[in-house]
């Protein structure tokens, strides 16, 4: 390529070095894009690790807080184990009430024991009133009688003035015992209708109780299955999430196909600088056959492009040896 | 937690093979060649590798020839992730003592379910 004259040396060799300069230039920017391809290739994988992170810890959270469904010991911090908890609790504020309405029926019944024991000893008192009574008579009679023996009746006299002073003194203690159990009856009988009627009304309470704290209960069982419910679809999401992530995964692989190609190319285009710049490309003799020196060509697909050979293993394929 | 070595030159290929695996359970160590994968080996163990075959400084043909001459990494599984479908290029991977041949780009639920096949 030493020539001259039209279109001679000068002209080719500077054709050729704006041709260079130009394949140079292309390379670069093949090699920048692929960068760039790559760059933002691993931007959008950290994009999808966060956000798998993101929602991987969500439903991590939610499980925690809800609970497993009774299959392990709650977490006192967790909804299930609230609920477990405010359910002990008012079962044993519950019980608490129930147990006072109890005390308040035992205290019912020794009360009315009390009233009998009282009705007794009225009773007794007045069996004590008629002995007293038949004892005043017998005083008087003794009276009579010892008057009608004259002297001789004198000391007999005396023990019937002080039988009758007895029977005075003993009515008199009757008496006040009486207006005591009479009291004691009295005091007893408005004690028992307090408690009656405080029975009645705490009966009616837990009653109430009951049904607001069942009521509650399977409130917040409901408010749980329904979370729960929610917490299977965020789950569900989860695993759809993570397909679509695969799928882009398997997608966002081209970039690496891509790269490859462009390094072939680039490394093809430095060859045939390399061939250009020694002017040794068709004319020095014993010169290498034109593609030799080229990329071997390592994917199938441009194996395929450049006619070279079907495709052995397709893309995806496993084998273990 | 078992422990894989990726190797590539690509950054993004490590970076999607790594994100696999972490979502499936795994601790993942990277290299970015044969050369840097020996280097990182040094004192550390790994349960599986999972290398490229074309990559600069050295390729994963000869990686693998250097590992199976170690004792450690005698038996443990090697699996070549490649675009390279040719036939005598997997021969020449089993010959070096790989255990499997998967052609990219990869399915992320098909490798993990290669890796737990290969993994003891």
């Amino acid at each position: 390529m030493n020539g001259s004259g039209p279109g001679g040396a000068s002209e080719v060799d500077a054709a050729l070095a704006r041709y260079l300069s130009q394949l140079g230039r292309m390379g670069e920017q093949l090699k920048q894009t692929s960068k760039q391809i790559e760059d933002s290739v691993v931007g959008v994988c950290n994009s999808f690790q966060g956000i798998a992170s993101r929602a991987q810890a969500t439903v991590t959270r939610a499980s925690g807080f809800l609970g497993d469904g009774g299959q392990s010991t709650p977490d006192k911090q967790s909804f299930e184990g609230l609920i477990e908890a405010c359910s002990g609790t008012l079962v044993k504020i519950l019980n608490t009430t129930i147990e006072a309405g109890d005390v308040s029926r035992r205290a019912i019944e020794r009360i009315e024991e009390m009233d009998k024991a009282s009705q007794q000893i009225s009773e007794a008192l007045r069996q004590l009133d008629q002995i007293t009574n038949s004892n005043r008579m017998l005083a008087f009679n003794a009276r009579i009688e010892a008057a009608h023996a004259g002297t001789a009746g004198m000391g007999f006299a005396v023990v019937a003035v002080e039988l009758a002073a007895a029977t005075v003194k003993s009515r008199s203690v009757t008496a006040h015992v009486g207006e005591l159990a009479l009291n004691l009856r009295s005091l007893a009988h408005s004690t028992l209708q307090d408690l009656r009627n405080m029975n009645e009304k705490d009966s009616e309470r837990v009653g109430q109780c009951r049904q607001e704290v069942d009521e509650s209960l399977r409130d917040l069982q409901t408010a749980h299955s329904e979370m729960a419910a929610m917490l299977n679809g965020m789950t569900a999401e989860g695993a759809l999430l993570a397909t679509d992530i695969g799928s882009a995964v398997r997608g966002l692989q081209f970039q690496d196909r891509t790269s490859q190609r462009i390094a072939h190319v680039v490394s093809d285009l430095d060859t045939l600088c390399a061939r250009l710049k020694m002017h040794a490309v068709d004319v020095a003799p014993g010169a290498a056959p034109a593609d030799e020196g080229f990329s071997a060509y390592t994917m199938q697909e441009e194996r395929e492009v450049a006619g070279l050979g079907e495709a052995e293993a397709s893309a995806g394929d496993v084998e273990l040896f | 937690m078992k422990k894989v070595l990726i190797v590539d030159d690509s950054v993004s290929m490590r970076q999607m093979v790594s994100f696999t695996l972490r979502e499936g359970g795994f601790e993942v160590i990277e290299a970015e060649h044969g050369q840097d994968a020996l280097d990182k080996l040094q004192g550390a163990s790994v349960d599986l590798v999972i290398t490229d075959l074309n990559m600069p400084v050295m390729d994963g043909i000869t990686l693998i020839q250097n590992l199976r001459n170690q004792p450690a990494m005698k038996t443990k599984p090697i699996l070549m992730l490649t675009t390279e479908g040719l036939a005598g290029k997997k021969e020449q991977g089993k010959a070096a003592g790989a255990t499997g041949w998967i052609v990219k780009p990869f399915d992320p639920e098909k490798l993990l379910q290669t890796v737990a096949k290969v993994l003891p």
